[in-house]
């Protein structure tokens, strides 16, 4: 599984896409996970404890977690997971 | 008055008559300034069925109230007009100093009327107001009739004005100010090129008088606190501008690619605002009272697209980056300068670009047709040249300034135009995203994704998320959308202060500046009274609930691949709903019950 990083996250991590190997059965754990190894500056953009930050977008395979279950999105099958810190435009 | 100047500029550009008008302050309360204020305007004195391109059609620009306060990032200004692109009532919507430095001068409108005998400039210095020769200034580019002009009025004026595109009526030509700040859709340029017009200066030494100075500060205060503590606008803009949003349009598969034949470009990413940041950002760049700074100072070294300047937005690197297949971000870059200097919207010569790219992929047009220029998908110096042509009207350039409606149905294929009432989708792919289908095809300009931005709850999740590909809701979202951004286009305020203050915020500093007492649920309802406005006059011209539609290719063709793959817009699902949430009958028209309430009737 694909992990890739957009934005502030790219500072954050020190990279744009990482290939997954640890168990990882839903976004929650894989979340946490992440906030474990790159602390502070990844965790500040993306959760708010055990949640979500707002204005966070996780994407499996392109769908947004925040229409369909949210961390608790299972992670079976999924090939890329896009992280996107809150943004703007227009 | 407060907030307002009180005072209207009407110059009759045929005989040179300037007059001074008072503004009606009734009006001002009503329909606010600028867009607002230029529609009605344009409602009580021009016929909708002008031609856009004759002495007869006038030509608006406009501040809000909050330009030249402190309101925070409030400095905007409209050109209203009718569009010769679309044919509809267009307001352009620009940042930028000059709005703030017409109410300096002390005017809240001018209005152009007629044609000048030979092309003009008008210089405005307080109420000292001028028309003089520009003779020497046709021809010239953005930049060059800029700085001429600064030596000529004063170093400290600020300059409105036409390129070579605008002067060659290109129907998407824009009004440019501050040379990179651009008034860009519909053609507003083109108008002022009929006009023989080519500019406006203007240097103000007022101030803007405020109601309850106490209140105002207060105000002002809380709304920027608001706005600097939103993770959007008070980081994420400023670092990486507009153009961050082409890696998550991609991701959901909405980036429109090569002429919205699909919605995910592999190799998005190089023109996007992570690699804009990397590459080309020189620092970031604000307006007038602007705490965001969502603007790019940029350069390019590459020799071969060497330039320096301000951009591109998301919309300008998706046009011509992933919508003419190009991932080529020097190129990209450089055809942003050109359309600075040249003065063209960017949006629709990408989208007039790649309608022909995909045109000359189908063999429908030939090198011949093109004179010998190779539009294959993904030729980076053949878009670049595209669009250097179009701006100095030359070659197949004088084609491609008809915008792409015009183009495609010259060679029999209009559905190869991916406009709604002939004006260029933008960025945001309609069959991936429910709402802003329906914002496309509703919207009083046509392909507009600003004026009803529902990118923002669908995609973005702010302020709070909606499912992109839902129906639910979405008539009632989009109605609302296109209300609330009304009022603040009418406002002088910039739609990014949104990612962080709401109706209420917006009411409480208009209410503190004019003494105006507006309450959120006001302020949305002079937007709404724009809106149905805008739409009878687009009644009035000859416009239809037919023409409140997509490309059959958004509607007909399901998405071939990526994430969105199998998804069509079900926009003709919405409409009836979106008729009944907006109070309009079935054939889309404001009821009489809907105009007495806005005060239409």
């Amino acid at each position: 599984m694909k992990v890739r990083y957009f934005a502030l996250l790219r500072d954050a991590t020190g990279k744009r896409e990482e290939v997954w190997t640890r168990p990882a059965p839903d976004v929650r754990t894989l979340m946490h996970d992440l906030v474990a190894r790159y602390d502070e500056p990844f965790a500040k953009w993306v959760m708010v404890g055990d949640a979500l930050a707002p204005f966070v977008a996780v994407l499996l395979d392109g769908k947004d977690v925040r229409d369909r279950g949210g961390l608790d999105c299972s992670l079976d099958g999924v090939a890329e997971v896009d992280i996107f810190p809150p943004l703007a435009g227009g | 008055m407060n907030g307002w100047m009180g005072k209207i500029l009407r110059v009759d550009l045929g005989s040179g008559k300037i007059s001074t008008e008072r503004l009606d302050p009734q009006l001002a309360r009503d329909y606010l300034g600028a867009r607002g204020l230029g529609t009605k305007i344009m409602w009580d004195e021009v016929d909708p069925n002008v031609d856009p391109l004759s002495p007869a059609n006038k030509l608006i620009f406009a501040p809000g109230p909050f330009s030249g306060t402190f309101a925070p990032s409030s400095g905007r200004y409209d050109v209203v007009t009718k569009g010769p692109l679309t044919g509809t009532i267009a307001a352009s919507n620009s940042g930028g100093s000059f709005g703030a430095e017409l109410k300096f001068a002390g005017w809240d409108v001018v209005i152009l009327e007629g044609k000048a005998a030979k092309p003009s400039y008008l210089w405005i210095c307080d109420d000292a107001v001028e028309l003089r020769d520009a003779s020497h200034l046709w021809g010239k580019d953005v930049p060059t009739t800029t700085e001429m002009l600064y030596g000529e009025t004063s170093e400290d004026a600020k300059v409105a004005c036409i390129g070579p595109a605008g002067e060659k009526l290109v129907l998407f030509a824009s009004v440019m100010n501050e040379m990179q700040r651009a008034a860009g859709r519909t053609g507003v340029g083109a108008v002022m090129g009929s006009k023989n017009l080519k500019a406006i200066a203007v240097r103000g030494t007022q101030g803007v008088d405020v109601a309850d100075k106490d209140a105002f500060v207060a105000a002002c205060g809380e709304a920027s606190r608001k706005i600097k503590e939103h993770p959007v606008g008070g980081t994420g803009l400023r670092l990486y501008g507009t153009d961050v949003l082409v890696n998550i349009l991609n991701s959901v598969g909405g980036l429109p690619t090569n002429n919205f034949q699909t919605g995910h470009f592999p190799t998005a990413d190089k023109v996007g605002g992570e690699s804009l940041a990397a590459k080309q950002l020189q620092r970031p760049r604000g307006c007038f009272a602007c705490i965001i700074s969502c603007g790019r100072g940029t350069k390019v070294t590459n020799p071969k697209y060497k330039g320096e300047g301000e951009g591109p937005e998301y919309e300008t690197a998706w046009g011509f980056g992933p919508d003419c297949g190009i991932d080529d971000l020097d190129a990209v870059t450089k055809a942003n300068y050109w359309c600075n200097e040249l003065g063209l919207d960017t949006i629709s010569m990408g989208g007039t670009v790649a309608c022909a790219v995909e045109m000359f992929s189908k063999g429908i047009i030939t090198l011949k047709d093109t004179e010998g220029l190779d539009l294959s998908p993904g030729n980076a110096e053949a878009m670049v040249e595209a669009v250097r042509l179009t701006g100095v009207g030359e070659g197949f350039g004088k084609k491609l300034a008809l915008g792409s409606w015009r183009l495609a149905s010259i060679y029999g294929h209009p559905e190869l135009s991916m406009t709604a009432k002939k004006q260029e989708m933008p960025a945001y792919e309609p069959r991936a995203v429910q709402g802003i289908g329906l914002n496309y095809a509703t919207n009083n300009r046509g392909g507009c994704h600003v004026r009803g931005y529902t990118i923002s709850p669908e995609v973005l999740g702010v302020p709070v998320k909606f499912d992109k590909d839902a129906t639910e809701g979405k008539p009632e979202l989009v109605a609302l959308f296109q209300n609330l951004t009304a009022a603040i286009d009418s406002s002088g305020a910039c739609l990014f202060t949104t990612f962080g203050i709401g109706a209420d915020d917006y009411a409480a500093m208009l209410s503190a500046l004019t003494g105006v007492a507006y309450s959120g649920d006001d302020f949305i309802k002079c937007g709404e009274r724009v809106w149905n406005l805008e739409r009878l006059w687009n009644n009035r011209a000859g416009f239809t609930a037919a023409d409140d539609a997509l490309p059959p290719r958004m509607t007909e063709e399901p998405m071939p691949t990526g994430p969105s793959k199998g998804s069509v817009s079900r926009v003709k699902e919405m409409m009836p709903k979106y008729y009944a949430v907006r109070g309009w009958d079935d054939a889309g028209r404001p009821t009489e019950e809907k105009l007495a309430e806005l005060e239409l009737a």
